[in-house]
């Protein structure tokens, strides 16, 4: 394999993902006000499972071709020595995606670099302890790390193994009761792998560079998410529910939480509407949980990939001939 | 960005062009922001409280002598009508006070964007004092069903 014959694959693929992710992705934010309307209609976890993956679907269906369509269709088709060159719409569809990936990567670093730092500082500041025995209460398990300061920190910090962060000054605020219910819906949180589905979130591009479109529908996840977490705490028990709705209000009164990174879960999100979620809370009848459980849809999803790759390798000379016959059209 | 502000809103002579207005000024303001174009007697009758004509005719040629009315004469007294609305009153001293405190020491500038931070981060008391009354309420309900 020659450099230029790398350097083709490269311009190729990067020049794919961007049409795919462009196309899929501009789709995705022209409907997401009517994939929000009708995730409003569902329960909150299925709710925010759908937007999930809607969000996700341009990346993944842009890799999906590129991994499995161009670059196995190049490397068996192409010959090694070919004189062509890149035409100028595959450079400037490769510069594009360029763009759009290089920004993703580093919003992704800087909110890697923003966790990694505020937990550096919790660990510097504070006791870093476990909770003793004393103040270990029946969900908040013992791997909670206490933080001295007085702010408002309740949060679920880390991607693959994430850990409570509990302040002093949240511990010594909010009841046994409360407490409790708070560290159930961080629990919730850590079940589901809210940190992780955000790192995803970061990482996957927009369909055109420094675009928005999907402002909306991320927000409208984390809301969900939070009211899927919620309900998991309360589990249908409304004195739970009238517990967690006085943990939200004692720690909205505690004045300003320190900024977290974008990559950490917290009790009480920024820019999510509190009114909303007490409202919700307060009438805690009206919100059964959602009996699927996180696990449920994996067979499903199991099916649909063996699906997927059965129907990919049954067609795949054929297929691979006409994705290759396309791809020429970038060459001159 | 300091600079700009301070371009912006300083005059040529450095001071301030920050309008300021009086209570009784204000009160004046306000009666024409919500009425529109109104001569002295319309204003004096729109008072929640008596005042002499000879005052408020004063006042409002004070008024338009600080830039506030456009005055004309239809007949024989004149109709004032305010020269902008009060929201971009508000904004121009929203503004003035800024560059006020930007213009300051160092010290005068950590206390403005530590305020507007502390502002912008803690949720608005009285939004969770309602909250607070909704949480005791559904309290009390369920105590009166627990009961037998």
């Amino acid at each position: 394999m020659n450099a230029a014959y790398l350097f083709r694959l490269a311009c190729l693929s990067l020049a794919s993902f961007f049409l795919v992710n462009g196309i899929a992705g501009a789709a995705t934010a022209l409907l997401s006000s009517t994939a929000i309307r009708i995730a409003e209609t569902m329960r909150p976890r299925s709710a925010a499972r759908v937007l999930f993956i809607l969000r996700m679907l341009p990346s993944v269906l842009a890799m999906m071709v590129v991994l499995g369509l161009c670059v196995p269709s190049y490397l068996w088709l192409e010959p090694q020595f070919a004189s062509e060159r890149v035409g100028l719409a595959c450079l400037l569809l490769t510069a594009l995606a360029g763009m759009a990936c290089s920004h993703s990567l580093i919003r992704t670093a800087r909110a890697i670099n923003a966790s990694v730092r505020l937990r550096s500082e919790w660990l510097r500041s504070g006791l870093g302890a476990s909770l003793n025995e004393k103040e270990s209460h029946s969900a908040v398990d013992q791997q909670a790390m206490v933080v001295s300061q007085t702010e408002p920190v309740l949060a679920l910090s880390g991607i693959f193994r994430p850990r409570m962060i509990i302040s002093r000054g949240v511990l010594e605020a909010l009841s046994k009761e409360q407490l409790d219910v708070a560290a159930r819906h961080e629990t919730a949180h850590r079940d589901s792998h809210d940190n992780l589905k955000r790192l995803f979130l970061v990482l996957s591009p927009e369909f055109f560079p420094c675009a928005n479109g999907f402002a909306a529908l991320e927000k409208t996840w984390v809301r969900f998410s939070e009211w899927a977490a919620d309900d998991e705490a309360v589990q249908e028990d409304s004195q739970r529910a009238l517990s967690l709705a006085t943990a939200l209000l004692r720690v909205a009164r505690m004045g300003a939480q320190p900024r977290l990174s974008i990559l950490q879960t917290s009790l009480l999100p920024e820019d999510q509407d509190l009114s909303a979620r007490v409202d919700r809370l307060l009438c805690a009848e009206a919100l059964p949980i959602d009996k699927a459980s996180h696990t449920s849809s994996r067979p499903t999803v199991q099916a649909l990939f063996l699906a997927v790759c059965a129907a990919a390798l049954v067609g795949i000379p054929v297929t691979l001939s006409s994705v290759h016959r396309l791809l020429e059209l970038f060459f001159r | 960005m300091i600079r700009l502000f301070k371009k912006r809103i300083l005059g040529g002579n450095g001071h301030l062009e920050a309008p300021m207005l009086g209570p009784l000024e204000l009160q004046l303001m306000q009666i024409l922001w919500s009425h529109g174009e109104s001569n002295v007697r319309e204003v004096v009758c729109r008072l929640d409280r008596p005042l002499a004509y000879t005052t408020v005719m004063t006042t409002l040629d004070r008024l338009y002598k600080k830039g506030f009315l456009d005055r004309r004469m239809p007949d024989r007294a004149f109709v004032y009508a305010p020269k902008f609305s009060q929201e971009e009153w508000g904004r121009q001293r929203a503004e003035s006070v800024v560059v006020g405190w930007l213009a300051g020491s160092q010290p005068s500038r950590d206390v403005l964007f530590s305020s507007f931070l502390d502002a912008v981060g803690q949720h608005d008391v009285k939004l969770l004092d309602e909250l607070e009354k909704k949480i005791r309420r559904k309290r009390r309900e369920m105590r009166r069903r627990e009961r037998p």
